[in-house]
């Protein structure tokens, strides 16, 4: 079962690799870094009662709708992939002082499950159809799967949860919807919709985040956080960025950029598995099911948006 | 700073108490539940079919089935695996072999407020009116979410997945040979009904009370509270019925009426089974 809890898995190994030296350095580093306040606080992170959380499951219009954030609040410093860690700032990749250093409210990234610390939240989902595509090609430019490696075994493991630490796409999604769907404090916004239309998405954000931005400020981050923009920026700074340091060169962090993708390049009986896992979720959030029998539609009717684990 | 520098040497030495960044084995099973719902118990239970040359009772049942709230990061990696681990955290996607247990967050809420008289957490004549508007909000002295977004982050993840064994608490009571049955095949352990019963008896609220007596002192739950109000208290379902207002009632209702039903706890106020439609999200 690679990949489930593969941040412990990878800290063993190298423990093993170097043996007590290398951890006693690594320790020692570690201790360093802690103490100037450059180490990441990840999931120790202090949270703060006016944070606001732009919450995803991976692959689904996070680092875009990061861009757009910044973009529309700091609109003197233009968002890049250099410095939109310090901007919307990330757990896992932002440093603690950078973190400290910030102003309030900060809109902080996140991947994670529920978590009843986040009083504030936009919550990103996208089709999961497109999502598996998405992950599956990042993976790639990753190098944790070689190109030879297809994308039914990808999606075996998409569906059980055990291409990312932060759940299937399904249980991400549920903890979310199943909890804070009702709640004021809770923005739920469909990637789908920000590409259809982003200035009206934008301003769906502005006003959760309760600021005031004319017409033109958010069509102006909306043309600064263009694809086309961003894939020049990706060009010129892919070792800046924690997303793409170290990756293949050949395949881009900012591709296909749209939707519905899944029709033309997911085999259909993929699309079918994610279905069956899914369907009742994936209906309740307005993603039309290619393949449904009469027994799913019964389903839909009696469990509501929630499904079963899929196996 | 000196509490800094101490923090930092006992981060060092892995003695500080993981909590949620708890480092996770496949082999791990947990026992899970939003806290005042029967978690002890069935520790105990557990306990005594699995570990039952080791006696347990309160002096050691943290090391037989840990907890990562209290527990050392450099004890629990050293405990025998596989690991049968306590734990009260809301969803979490690395916890693969899960027993869940729910309890009627009607009880639950009056269970909280005892435990908390008894440590300090509230005061003798705080309202029990206004302490569940306290539950309800998510505003108790304790990091986990309200009852409702603890059930619903496992339920709607898990629910009809193998490795995810929802018991009741009130099935815990009413019937514990079958729930306890369940848990041992689970837990992939054959046991006869004679190991069964002697885990139950070992278990029971008699004999956990009389623990409770001799050994409040030696657990991290009661050491530093107040030795007059037992842990175990009633051990009982249902008492919310005489103790709750109706108003408090009406409040929980409306808050968890459909995920209520979804647990199969009947709904007390009458309206609200039609308001509790609203909430099955059709």
């Amino acid at each position: 079962m690679p990949g489930w809890n593969w941040t412990e898995d990878r800290g063993r190994e190298v423990f093993l690799e170097q043996g007590m030296y290398g951890k006693m350095t690594k320790y020692l580093i570690g201790g360093i870094k802690r103490g100037l306040g450059l180490h990441r606080p990840g999931r120790s992170l202090i949270i703060l009662p006016d944070d606001v959380f732009l919450v995803s499951f991976p692959k689904s219009g996070n680092t875009w709708t990061r861009f757009l954030v910044a973009n529309l609040i700091y609109p003197e410093q233009p968002a890049t992939f250099a410095n939109i860690h310090r901007l919307i700032p990330d757990p896992s990749s932002t440093s603690k002082r950078d973190f400290n250093r910030m102003p309030r409210p900060r809109i902080i990234k996140s991947h994670e499950c529920f978590d009843p610390r986040y009083r504030r939240v936009i919550y990103i989902v996208r089709d999961p159809r497109d999502v598996v595509l998405s992950q599956y090609h990042y993976h790639r430019k990753l190098m944790k799967i070689g190109d030879e490696s297809p994308i039914e075994a990808f999606a075996t493991r998409f569906l059980a949860g055990e291409t990312c630490p932060h759940g299937s796409w399904g249980q991400n999604v549920v903890t979310w919807l199943g909890t804070s769907e009702k709640d004021p404090h809770f923005l739920l916004l469909r990637y789908e919709d920000m590409v259809a239309d982003t200035a009206r998405e934008l301003a769906k954000i502005v006003r959760f985040l309760g600021i005031s931005a004319s017409p033109e400020q958010i069509v102006h981050a909306v043309e600064r956080s263009s694809v086309g923009r961003m894939r020049k920026l990706e060009e010129a700074q892919t070792d800046q960025c924690e997303l793409t340091k170290g990756s293949r060169k050949d395949l881009s962090f900012v591709r296909a950029a749209g939707s519905g993708g899944w029709r033309s390049e997911l085999p259909a009986p993929l699309a079918g598995r994610i279905e069956a896992a899914w369907g009742p979720l994936m209906r309740h959030l307005g993603y039309e099911l290619s393949s449904q029998s009469p027994s799913e539609a019964r389903e839909v009717e009696s469990l509501g948006i929630l499904s079963s684990t899929p196996q | 700073m000196i509490k800094r520098l101490i923090a930092g040497g006992k981060l060092f030495l892995g003695l500080h108490a993981p909590g949620r960044n708890l480092t996770v084995f496949p082999d791990d099973v947990f026992l899970v539940s939003y806290p005042k719902s029967g978690n002890t118990w069935t520790r105990f239970l557990i306990a005594n079919l699995v570990y039952r040359e080791k006696n347990p009772d309160f002096s050691n049942i943290n090391d037989l089935l840990p907890d990562p709230e209290t527990m050392s990061k450099r004890d629990l990696e050293r405990a025998a695996r596989p690991r049968v681990l306590k734990s009260h955290q809301y969803f979490d996607p690395r916890y693969r072999k899960v027993i869940y247990i729910v309890r009627d967050p009607r009880d639950v809420v009056v269970s909280e407020y005892y435990f908390d008289i008894k440590r300090r957490a509230i005061a003798e004549d705080c309202p029990l009116q206004q302490f569940v508007s306290r539950f309800v909000r998510g505003e108790l002295n304790h990091p986990y979410g309200t009852w409702g977004e603890h059930v619903a982050t496992w339920f709607y993840t898990r629910r009809g997945d193998p490795r995810f064994l929802l018991v009741k608490y009130e099935a815990l009571q009413s019937q514990v040979m079958n729930e306890m049955g369940r848990i041992a095949s689970f837990m992939g352990i054959s046991a006869g009904p004679e190991r069964l019963t002697f885990a139950i008896e070992q278990s029971s609220a008699h004999r956990m009370r009389e623990l409770e007596k001799k050994q409040a002192h030696l657990w991290s739950s009661t050491r530093e509270t107040r030795k007059d109000k037992p842990f175990v208290r009633s051990a009982k379902s249902g008492v919310w019925k005489t103790e709750l207002p109706e108003a408090s009632v009406s409040e929980i209702e409306s808050a968890w009426g459909g995920l209520m039903r979804e647990m199969g706890y009947e709904l007390a106020v009458s309206s609200l089974v039609h308001a509790g439609m609203e909430l099955d999200r059709g």
